[in-house]
């Protein structure tokens, strides 16, 4: 029998793992892919809870939806500003944006 | 808030706005300046008038205020306080400053800081009108602070010159000695009274609810307060050194708005200085002693000014002497009398300066004949001082040997004596030089000062002849008007009376002898005193004295500090601040400007706390608990 | 057959977000993010949203894996230690995530989640139900969603638009 805990720890695995991705790539693009991994661990999250705690109704699934569509406009900006950065430094390096140093 | 309370405060008031507004013309105007402070000192001094002549019709108290600021243990007031004492005060300060402002009309003409020296004498005067009108300690103290910046500012005017500014220094730090006195013991005495007020602190003195040591402290700690402000032995050596400020000012200090102050304080806390007989006598003491002391200086002096700054230092000897045998009236009567002819010899001696262009005494001489309004004024003043009937000072005086022989204080009464034959001596030594015989090198193409100098002297003239006849006893006199319990009739004694005048005719003899007939050789007479003559000329050595304390006894005391505070203090902050560089340099390399290393430590951070907090309060993470 | 299911979705999700974010080629970091994205519908769909599971499928996989597939491509670093890889941060950022990870656990292991209503599979919300929702309670959100995403295309355009153009 799957409850809603076994969703709530996939949810919370994905997190972390996403997290761990956020903190470790040093690749730009990678480093926002990571993030829509935690966005996804979080729609796990607001579906389950909708079925599990309110079936009939699709408040959970509503906020998946918006959380999807901020997603795709952060993505969207996000590549934008990583390819802004690549035309003037030629670097996709996390590590080498440190212009907000000190 | 009754007439008189009004007019009481308003009086302060004039001058203050006078003050602000001369301040404002400053620049552009020097002429409105002066006109905006002589006006607000004029109307001043009439609503003086007014306040006199209320009180001379019916003494009574008037007293009015506001709560100023409430505090855990005391209120504090701001108000008024008239009674006869305050309505004479008013008078004094407010004429003899009018004069004085009029007077710099013609003799500060030209100076560069003309309108600045009329702001601040319109200062000045508020700040010692405010002392005059006070009805309690702090605001006493305030106005007493503020006395004690005006004379600061004047006495340094020309502050260009290093001997002025010295001196001005001199006088603001001499004057904070006792001041720091003053203020412990006016806090002392609020402490045990409860209150500030005159009124409140008075009837507690009287009460008698505190210890006589703890009266006498508190009394004797009032006193440095009077030793500062009216200059009294051992706090004098900042008077002679004031002359160093333009005459006028030398005039307003000597006469009516600063030296005053200690006197007037006298009188005001005269029923706390009164509940301690040993402070009394401290009291007595020390103007007895002050009053001999100065006049002793005074005979050898050169300086025209330095005369008589000795002199005033001398006759508020005299006055502090009279307070603390406990002769109310005659202390402030005579505190009247001397403000009149001490402003004349000043406003005088400033005529001749302006004349001859020198302070030195030698270099003047037959001035009679070139000046002779000032020279009869002089002479009028010079009288006066000494004590000769039926001049002003004749009668003050006389109040004060009355009162000393009535109470038996013999050996204040020989120095009072003594002092009046040394008095009688130096001023008609100076009158006799400067005034009779050939004209001396400087005083050839000497000419009588303009009217506007000439007018306040003549005025002063006519108060320093006539206004001793106050104390006439068929009157009702001065004695009756202020007084302290019950007014004091010692009337004029015929004994005492006779004594006085000889002495100070003897005096003005010997000077005519010495300077006029020459039948004794001032040489001769300087030969004779031998060391005496250098112990004086050096003012006693007071002023060295201070300065080898200063130099070897302070200098070290403060060495000492300065070592510790620039060793161990400065130590102690530039350790820390070494600190604070050192972990910095090192926290600055965390700062790498990548935002994931910012996010780790964000996350581990969180993650270390969580794991911390359930470290010490597993229940609080359900821990233990069971699973759901 | 539910468990079966929702193991083998959770263990493609899981394994395949592991990958995203330790290979080193960012190209295939992408496809690994899309094998992962589709775990993510799957589950949706099993939980009985395939409205959503769809709308995952378009949007992620389809709009924002694609895009990032394009900016990778445009940019040269593909491969490389410089631009992949853990690095020095590894060691202590996977302590943190164990740490979330322990803590996120134990907290939803030890809360109690109240009454759970068991649901029958393929009963789940049409795109009926979430299209008069998005139109009644939502319009407020979905409106300004709307302006977000206009606002977030007029964004890209003026920071990638070159100068001059």
């Amino acid at each position: 029998m799957i409850t809603l805990t076994h969703y709530l720890v996939l949810g919370a695995a994905l997190f972390c793992v996403g997290l761990y991705g956020v903190m470790t790539r040093r690749n730009a693009i990678a480093l926002l892919m990571s993030t829509e991994l935690i966005f996804n661990a979080v729609n796990i999250n607001m579906v389950a809870f909708s079925r599990f705690q309110e079936p009939g109704f699709a408040h959970g699934e509503m906020f998946a939806i918006f959380v999807i569509a901020v997603a795709a406009a952060e993505s969207v900006l996000g590549l934008a500003i990583i390819l802004a950065i690549y035309r003037s430094r030629q670097t996709v390096n996390s590590e080498e944006m440190k212009l907000m140093k000190w | 808030m009754d007439k008189i309370s009004l007019l009481a405060a308003l009086i302060p008031a004039l001058p203050f706005a006078a003050f602000l507004a001369a301040a404002a013309f400053a620049r552009r105007r020097p002429a409105g300046a002066a006109a905006v402070s002589i006006a607000g000192t004029a109307a001043a001094f009439v609503l003086s008038c007014a306040v006199l002549c209320s009180e001379l019709a019916s003494p009574a108290v008037h007293a009015a205020g506001a709560e100023w600021l409430q505090l855990a243990f005391v209120n504090l007031h701001m108000g008024v306080l008239v009674n006869q004492l305050t309505a004479l005060m008013l008078f004094i300060v407010t004429l003899v400053s009018l004069l004085v402002q009029i007077y710099s009309l013609g003799y500060m003409r030209g100076d560069a800081g003309f309108s600045r020296f009329f702001s601040f004498l319109s200062l000045f005067t508020f700040s010692m009108l405010g002392i005059v009108v006070a009805d309690n300690l702090i605001q006493l103290y305030i106005f007493w602070e503020l006395v004690g910046l005006s004379s600061y500012l004047l006495i340094g005017f020309w502050y260009d010159r290093p001997a002025a500014a010295a001196a001005a220094k001199k006088a603001f730090v001499v004057n904070r000695v006792g001041d720091f006195g003053f203020l412990l013991g006016i806090l002392l005495l609020a402490r045990a009274a409860g209150t500030f007020d005159f009124s409140g602190v008075a009837s507690f003195a009287a009460s008698g609810a505190l210890p006589a040591a703890r009266v006498t402290l508190i009394a004797l700690l009032l006193f440095c307060g009077v030793l500062g402000k009216s200059a009294q032995f051992p706090l004098h050596v900042w008077l002679p050194d004031a002359m160093e400020g333009p005459t006028p000012v030398s005039a307003l200090i000597h006469a009516a708005t600063m030296v005053a102050a200690g006197v007037f304080m006298l009188a005001r806390l005269f029923p706390v200085f009164s509940a301690s007989p040993e402070a009394m006598s401290v009291i007595a003491g020390v103007g007895g002693f002050t009053a001999v002391f100065a006049a002793s200086i005074a005979l050898v002096q050169d300086d025209i000014k330095r005369i008589l700054a000795y002199s005033t230092l001398s006759q508020l000897g005299y006055m502090v002497m009279a307070m603390g045998a406990g002769a109310y009236t005659a202390g402030i009567f005579h505190l009247a009398m001397h403000a009149f002819f001490k402003a004349l010899l000043f406003l005088g001696a400033g005529s001749v300066i302006h004349a001859v262009h020198t302070n030195d005494i030698w270099k003047t001489g037959g001035l009679h004949r070139k000046m002779p309004v000032t020279s009869l004024t002089m002479l009028a003043a010079s009288l006066a001082i000494s004590g000769i009937f039926p001049f002003s000072g004749f009668w003050s005086k006389d109040e004060i040997f009355s009162a000393l022989k009535a109470g038996g204080h013999t050996y204040l009464y020989f120095a009072a004596v003594s002092a009046a034959f040394m008095t009688a001596f130096y001023m008609f030594r100076l009158y006799f030089v400067v005034f009779s015989g050939e004209p001396g090198e400087s005083s050839r193409h000497a000419h009588e000062p303009p009217v506007v100098m000439t007018a306040p002297l003549v005025v002063l003239a006519f108060f320093s002849v006539f206004a001793g006849l106050a104390a006439l006893p068929h009157t009702h006199g001065i004695a009756s008007f202020i007084f302290y319990g019950q007014p004091e009739r010692a009337g004029l004694s015929l004994p005492i009376a006779l004594t006085s005048s000889t002495v100070a005719l003897s005096g003005i003899a010997l000077a005519w002898l010495v300077y006029v007939r020459k039948a004794v050789p001032a040489a001769a007479l300087r030969a004779a005193s031998g060391p005496l003559y250098y112990l004086l000329k050096n003012k006693y050595y007071v002023d060295e004295l201070y300065l080898f304390f200063v130099r070897n006894v302070f200098f070290a005391l403060t060495a000492a500090i300065r070592w510790f505070d620039r060793n161990v203090v400065d130590g102690a902050v530039r350790l820390s601040g070494l600190a604070v560089r050192r972990s910095g340099d090192g926290l600055r390399r965390t700062v790498s400007g990548t935002v994931q290393s910012y996010a780790l430590t964000v996350f581990g951070g969180m993650a270390v706390i969580l794991l911390a907090s359930a470290w010490m309060h597993p229940a609080l993470f359900g821990f233990g608990g069971p699973l759901k | 057959m539910e468990q079966f299911l929702f193991y083998t979705f959770a263990a493609s999700i899981l394994i395949a977000a592991v990958l995203t974010v330790t290979v080193r080629n960012v190209f295939h970091s992408a496809l690994y993010l899309a094998l992962s994205l589709f775990g993510v519908a799957a589950v949706f769909a099993l939980l009985g949203s395939y409205f959503l599971a769809g709308l995952q499928i378009l949007l992620y996989v389809g709009a924002v894996v694609v895009l990032s597939i394009f900016v990778i491509s445009m940019t040269k670093h593909i491969t490389g230690a410089g631009a992949a890889g853990t690095g020095r941060r590894a060691v202590p950022a996977l302590l943190t995530v164990l740490a979330s990870g322990a803590l996120l656990t134990n907290a939803i292991l030890r809360t109690d989640w109240g009454a759970s209503f068991a649901y029958s599979y393929g009963a789940g919300t049409d795109a009926a139900a979430i299209g008069s929702h998005i139109l009644s309670d939502f319009v407020i959100p979905f409106e300004a969603v709307s302006v977000l995403l206009l606002a977030a295309l007029i964004g890209a355009i003026t920071i990638i638009a070159k100068d001059g153009r």
